[in-house]
């Protein structure tokens, strides 16, 4: 389908600034109708173009008319989302954040924030499996309370033994795993928390103007990670309500939890694939916090002219200072030297 | 394309550097009129002292040449012109020691360094040495070849008593003791030498030595430390924590018991030791006295 604005024709998009539908041509605010629903898949339902899709995407850009398709049946049945975080941040607004954050980057190549290279960033609905757990935790162990103190030359320490015992339930929403073969699970790990009071129905309009993906693996497939982040995060809050002593000896301890409920849901991410060098730099910007995560490219000449320059003018300051004390103090000390006399 | 990404990149680059470049630039305009100044007029302020005699070198032990007494007055002649500081050498051959020395040289004392530090200073003062002004700027080189009774003694006053301090005067006196039996010129010229050193090394060279010296690690250092520090670079880091994911923020606790079961006790003795440190310091004017003149000298003696 594509969104066309009832007023010029032109393709109605989802403005993160205003929050609605809007159409960049006219601007015209919720102006937007439905159009070609169903279309073949292989060309562009606008302009006839072929269109470069994989096999999961979702949601495209037209190369030829630039118009934001969303197919139809990547986001139906079975792929329908659950929920959606739409973006809140705006490409103007993330390339001020990417400028905020990288212009102290000196090494950093010049055009590594060019207007003409950050417009190439895209905004991108990754799919998450969002897994909700029933968590027991059950502990059994023995702690030691350990006070010392010192009377005349003698130290005394005592130690209290006690039978410690814990069972708590913790309940666990939505620990999200991404379910995108070509975003990096690291990456995509790095770019939370999301605000989940924002997360809401899921309409194909919030789509528009953006790319997406279903979901590229099924929820069992990925849900070790989010069981993985379950256990760490149950066992540090397990760890939490044992302090106190200081030493614990565990004799039984488990972390259990059914299978989990699970939530296919779309969150928003910038995505800036800087090259240089023949090599890409990407950079992910969450699309609802502003959190960026990447690494900047160096540019060998820079490191050079600049380290270089630095220490010329550092060499060139203390050699300069230290002709205008050989000579200038020398004369002011002569001066001092004979006023004294 | 291209053209505008290098106008970029040397619009960033002086943005960058438009301090130092302005610092650099500053430091140039100040120093070159000076060195301009300095090189153009190197005057010569020339003696304020015209009632001292003009003879530097008095042989009166007779352990040198006339023609190495001749390069000697050259020598003394070229450094009192480069550091505005009269340079007097007086031999002797005489008893300076004990109480008959004392009764027939009507000294004040029997002790050999305080009548050798009297007779130099005595030679000074009643010749009026002083190159600014008689009594002022000099340093008197007394070495006594009387056999049992051989030393040197190094007199300073004005501005070289400023500057020599116990080390320096210590390491004149060890360059007339290196050479002194086998070569009593070699000797004389070596303390002269280190006298001239010393003299022309005043505050400004010192700061400038000291700048030059450092313009030759701190830079690289520096240098070093900036790119290390700018090449430095995270992916990001993680910010969600233990709860981010809980409902309520917090686990509901079922059960939580903590069972006393029993106590412990044990003692031991605890060994003491003790240590201490000690630190000191030093430097200044060396040896300052007054003469019996009334003039303030400072010095001290090598007896060999």
């Amino acid at each position: 389908m594509i969104f066309k604005c009832k007023n010029c024709g032109g393709n109605s998009v989802y403005s993160p600034e205003k929050k609605m539908m809007y159409c960049p041509f006219c601007d015209s605010e919720k102006s937007e109708e439905r159009q070609y629903e169903h279309a073949r898949m292989q060309v562009c339902p606008n302009c006839g173009g072929e269109t470069a899709y994989t096999e999961h995407t979702s949601a495209m850009q037209c190369p030829y008319c630039d118009h934001y398709i969303i197919l139809d049946e990547r986001i139906e049945g079975a792929y329908t989302p659950g929920r959606i975080i739409p973006f809140k941040l705006g490409k103007e607004s993330v390339k001020g954040l990417l400028r905020d954050k990288f212009k102290k980057c000196t090494f950093a190549p010049t055009d590594f924030l060019s207007e003409v290279r950050l417009n190439t960033m895209s905004g991108e609905y990754v799919p998450f499996w969002m897994y909700d757990y029933h968590t027991r935790c059950q502990f059994q162990g023995e702690g030691i309370k350990s006070r010392s103190w010192i009377t005349d030359d003698m130290q005394y320490t005592e130690r209290s033994y006690y039978n410690v015992v814990r069972d708590m339930g913790i309940e666990f929403q939505g620990i999200p795993a991404d379910a995108s073969v070509k975003m990096p699970d690291g990456i995509m790990d790095l770019l939370e928390p999301y605000n989940y009071g924002e997360l809401v129905a899921f309409r194909p309009e919030y789509m528009s103007g953006f790319m997406g993906e279903k979901y590229n693996m099924a929820a069992e497939m990925i849900e070790s990670r989010a069981h993985a982040k379950m256990e760490s995060s149950a066992s540090a809050m397990l760890q939490k309500s044992i302090g106190g002593y200081s030493f614990v000896t565990p004799v039984n301890r488990s972390i259990t939890a059914p299978p989990p409920g699970t939530e296919f849901d779309l969150l928003p991410v910038w995505v800036y694939r800087y090259t240089y060098k023949d090599k890409e730099y990407p950079f992910y910007v969450n699309g609802q916090t502003g959190k960026i995560i990447g690494t900047t490219p160096v540019s060998k000449a820079k490191v050079w002219a600049y380290g270089a320059t630095l220490w010329a003018c550092l060499t060139a300051i203390l050699v300069l200072l230290g002709v205008l004390s050989a000579y200038a103090l020398t004369g002011i000390f002569t001066l001092l030297n004979t006023y004294s006399a | 394309m291209e053209n505008d990404i290098k106008k970029e990149a040397k619009r960033q680059y002086i943005h960058f550097f438009r301090i130092w470049f302005i610092i650099v630039g500053v430091l140039l305009v100040m120093a070159v009129p000076v060195v301009a100044v300095k090189l153009m007029s190197r005057p010569s302020e020339g003696r304020g002292n015209h009632q001292a005699p003009k003879e530097r070198v008095f042989d009166y032990a007779d352990v040198l040449t006339e023609g190495e007494e001749e390069q000697l007055r050259e020598l003394i002649k070229k450094s009192e012109e480069e550091i505005g500081c009269d340079l007097i050498l007086v031999t002797m051959r005489q008893p300076v020691e004990g109480s008959e020395a004392r009764e027939a040289y009507n000294y004040r004392y029997e002790d050999w360094e305080l009548n050798m530090q009297d007779i130099a200073d005595d030679f000074y003062d009643n010749n009026m040495y002083g190159y600014n002004a008689p009594y002022g700027d000099g340093v008197l080189i007394l070495d006594n070849w009387y056999e049992g009774q051989s030393g040197t003694h190094l007199s300073t006053s004005g501005r070289s008593f400023d500057i020599f301090g116990d080390y320096e005067i210590d390491q004149a006196l060890t360059c007339v003791d290196n050479y002194i039996e086998s070569d009593p010129y070699r000797a004389y010229r070596d303390c002269i030498n280190y006298i001239t050193d010393r003299m022309s090394s005043n505050g400004g060279t010192e700061i400038a030595s000291g700048l030059l010296k450092l313009a030759l690690v701190l830079p690289t250092i520096v240098a070093g430390v900036f790119v290390g520090m700018n090449l430095r670079s995270k992916e990001g880091k993680k910010t969600t924590t233990a709860t981010t994911y809980i409902a309520g923020g917090k686990p509901v606790m079922n059960l939580q018991r903590d069972d006393f079961i029993r106590k412990e006790v044990s003692r031991r003795r605890i060994e003491t030791s003790s240590g201490s440190g000690s630190g000191g310091g030093g430097g200044g004017r060396g040896g300052a006295h007054v003469s019996s003149g009334g003039h303030t000298h400072g010095g001290g003696s090598h007896r060999r």
